[in-house]
């Protein structure tokens, strides 16, 4: 009970309040959380975060009072019990050193708890070109997909409408079974309203892209210090031979200035499959965007991940790949873009612990304001049975302003011995020799600069599976750009 | 437009002067003898293309500069150096060099001797820096202007090797640097479809597929790819000086004999050629009107095609010597 008794001045907008129903105050440490170990040497080490705890009431209270099917309770109960013993990150955690999350911190949070109501559902579905499944404030409403379009046995909706047993049973075994989360991965599992699943199962290739529109339609205006969380959660599940699309693209409503979307994506491709995902991240300038994707890889599956993030003030992707058996392929292409005073962050993980496997990855960013702030921290672990994996990793970053900053850490560790491995880094402006060509060619500096800072950023776009999503993340980035240009001028 | 008329109906030829030697010292004082020397009109081996019509875009740029007059040099040099930006090493050490309308120049030398240098001091490169001497193109002094009015003006270089430019299309390139151009001739701006449309034709020019549009500029090209694409752009976008740098190096003979037939596709009347080259074979196939021998940042000689000949037969140290 002594946690209580600390006040904090984040506090001051909470009324704290215990259940003895929930094992709150017996923190359970998790070993391979480093943080951790450090909290403990400092006083307040063995006392729960009042903030989180805070926050995990108010997540508690904003759950449907409806009972929940089995698999979305464990995870819930899973994830509360985790929480308790995390803190709030902080500058002095590793993975959050250059990541200052304390925006979302001083901000009042609270959790959406019911979806929005039918008139701005109408809007949302009004402006979406293509079938798509609609999460609004972290609620999967009833979406302009018919899933006739889909083969036989794939389903593709909310785990409350799920009938087969079987797939409930495979849910259920594989669902958060994760042990590298972190806080915000417990918040979204403590505070998901509900879980979407797409299933595929064995040998069956969906044709059309699962297309999920992410929109956040509650928001608070820029000046106040309100931040409306939501906590969407997918979970795939590709059966052996299983191929699939998926696009995940967040937005805000127009006039949603201040909210926090706190998402996880988890992925489990079986044997032979193959998950093609693309992720753009088009959120308001002050919003917070958090996003945990998970993707554990068995045999000779293939994961190929391209990722376009333009928004948000402080956006954050955690990517986690496992590898669970031989001969997979792992692909990762991101751009990040911070035209205005952002953060944006990826933390990614690949992990290979059997032989043959292939990884690639290519980030790119661009920071084009000078208080605009761009965070990678690649780590690519090749295990000691991992042998002859191939591993390729390269960052690139183009700064574009005085005072812009990026802060790099590709990293390989690499205990196999057979192995081919590479990695690299550059950061740059943007190269003479090529502003020259386009000068001798008639063209004026500022359109030939405008002209490669995008091509910098086209070479992943240009990766985007989708053409329809390819065309409107160009337009976008161009629109982003140019308006950087108005602003600066 | 009336310049143009004067210039297609070629003036009488004027006496030839002999092969002239500078004196290495006194370089800057010296009257010129190309001014005033006759036109090799024969020698251009004209193509049987109508070619007028892939420069229209130049006339128009050529036609507002008044030049009625023959005599008004296209460019000259006059006592031209310049320094490396960053060491400060001096390359140029004083070139002169006029070039009239429809001429074609050979600038042969050594490794070393500046003749790329002069090539990309012309068009404006940053590496470069002037250190004294005039350059006047169509009247005006060029080395005012940046690079890119340089090439609103009617200047063009090919580079020797083109940078790789990923992610921008070559097709989106030239549609760029097309438009540049007539937003400067005060014309609408084509849209993809009227671009496309212009510039179909002239993949014929460089025997070049329409898949090559769609790549990235430069990405992957090979050598013989990359000196194409030069040659289309300046097709695309026209001159009335173009500056082919060592367009023959690493070259087989069929892509040196496409590239050639292309720029001797492109000649008219009244534009100028000047080319820096280390071989003959590329001055048998685009004839030169006269050949410049560089050495140590200074033309030194300067003769009629005969002097390749020489050359050939008896290196630069012949001539250094003579």
């Amino acid at each position: 009970m002594a946690a209580l008794t600390f006040t904090h001045q984040n506090l001051l907008h909470f009324t704290p309040k215990l259940t003895t129903s929930k094992p709150y105050l017996k923190p359970k440490r998790t070993k391979t959380k480093l943080s951790i170990q450090t909290i403990r040497e400092s006083p307040q080490a063995s006392f729960t975060d009042q903030f989180v705890l805070q926050l995990a009431d108010s997540l508690e209270d904003s759950l449907p009072s409806s009972s929940s099917s089995l698999p979305l309770q464990k995870l819930r109960d899973n994830s509360s019990e985790t929480l308790l013993s995390t803190q709030w990150p902080s500058r002095k955690d590793e993975s959050f050193r250059f990541t200052d999350t304390s925006f979302i911190k001083n901000s009042d949070i609270n959790p959406i708890s019911h979806p929005p109501n039918s008139l701005d559902l109408l809007e949302v579905s009004r402006d979406t070109h293509f079938e798509s499944f609609n999460f609004v404030d972290g609620f999967l409403v009833d979406s302009s997909f018919s899933s006739s379009n889909l083969p036989d046995g794939v389903y593709v909706g909310s785990l409350s409408k799920l009938s087969s047993e079987g797939i409930l049973k495979r849910v259920c075994e594989l669902l958060g079974d994760f042990e590298w989360g972190d806080l915000f991965w417990s918040v979204n599992g403590l505070g998901a309203p509900d879980l979407m699943v797409v299933y595929v199962p064995e040998g069956c290739r969906v044709e059309n892209p699962i297309y999920l529109k992410y929109i956040a339609v509650e928001g608070a205006d820029k000046g106040s210090k309100k931040m409306l969380l939501s906590n969407p959660r997918v979970f795939v599940l590709v059966e052996k031979g299983g191929e699939v699309g998926i696009v995940e693209e967040f937005v805000g409503k127009v006039g949603s200035e201040c909210y926090w979307t706190n998402s996880v994506l988890e992925v489990v491709v079986g044997e032979g499959g193959k998950v093609s995902h693309s992720y753009v991240q088009k959120q308001s300038l002050s919003a917070a965007h958090i996003k945990w994707t998970s993707v554990r890889q068995e045999k000779t599956s293939t994961y190929e991940l391209v990722e376009v993030s333009t928004g948000g003030k402080l956006s954050r992707h955690n990517v986690h790949v496992q590898q669970l058996g031989s001969d997979t392929v792992t692909q990762l292409t991101t751009f990040h873009l911070s035209v205005g005073d952002q953060t944006q962050d990826l933390h990614s993980r690949i992990v290979l612990d059997h032989p043959r496997g292939y990884s690639q990855q290519l980030h790119k960013c661009i920071v084009a304001h000078s208080s605009g702030q761009a965070v990678f921290d690649g780590n690519v672990k090749v295990n000691k049975y991992a042998q002859q994996t191939d591993a390729g990793q390269l960052t690139r970053s183009l700064l574009l302003e005085p005072r812009a900053a990026v802060n790099v850490k590709p990293n390989l560790q690499i205990i196999a011995d057979d192995v081919k491995c590479s990695h690299g880094a550059a950061i740059s402006d943007l190269e003479d020799s090529q502003l020259f060509y386009f000068q001798a060619r008639g063209i004026d500096l500022e359109t030939a600069r405008e002209a490669l800072v995008f091509s910098f950023g086209a070479e992943v776009i240009d990766k985007l599976p989708y053409s329809f999503v390819q065309k409107q993340v160009k337009d976008h980035v161009k629109a982003l750009l140019k308006s950087r240009r108005k602003g600066s001028s | 437009m009336a310049w143009q008329i004067q210039c297609t109906a070629s003036p009488p030829p004027l006496p030839s002067f002999p092969p002239f030697t500078l004196k290495s010292t006194s370089s800057i004082s010296l009257p010129l003898p190309l001014t005033r020397s006759s036109r090799y009109r024969s020698t251009h081996a004209p193509s049987p293309r109508p070619i007028a019509a892939s420069f229209s875009a130049v006339e128009s740029t050529t036609s507002t500069d008044g030049l009625g007059d023959s005599k008004t040099p296209l460019l000259e040099v006059r006592g031209l150096t310049a320094v490396i930006t960053e060491t400060k090493q001096e390359i140029l050490k004083g070139v002169d060099l006029v070039v009239h309308h429809g001429e074609i120049h050979a600038i042969m030398g050594k490794n070393g001797s500046g003749k790329s240098t002069f090539s990309k001091v012309l068009v404006g490169h940053p590496d470069y820096e002037v250190t004294g001497g005039d350059v006047v193109f169509k009247g005006e002094n060029m080395l005012d202007m940046e690079p890119e009015e340089r090439s609103l003006a009617g200047l063009f270089m090919s580079f020797q090797s083109p940078v790789e430019i990923p992610g921008v299309n070559n097709i989106d390139f030239l549609h760029m640097a097309y438009n540049a151009r007539r937003k400067k001739l005060g014309e609408p701006e084509l849209g993809p479809l009227e671009f496309y449309a212009y510039i179909y034709p002239k993949l014929d020019l460089v025997n070049m597929k329409t898949d090559f549009l769609n790549r990235n500029v430069n990405e992957g090209f090979s050598g013989g790819e990359r000196k194409r694409n030069e040659i289309l752009q300046l097709a695309v976008l026209g001159a009335d000086l173009a500056i082919l740098d060592e367009i023959d190096s690493g070259l087989d003979v069929d892509a040196l004999r496409d590239v050639a037939k292309a720029v001797n596709g492109l000649l008219t009347p009244t534009n100028s050629v000047l080319m820096i080259t280390h071989y003959r074979r590329l001055l048998e196939v685009i004839k030169p009107t006269f050949i410049h021998i560089m050495e140590n940042g200074r033309i030194i000689k300067t003769g009629d095609s005969s002097l390749a000949e020489v050359l050939e037969e008896k290196g630069y140290n012949a001539i250094s010597a003579a």
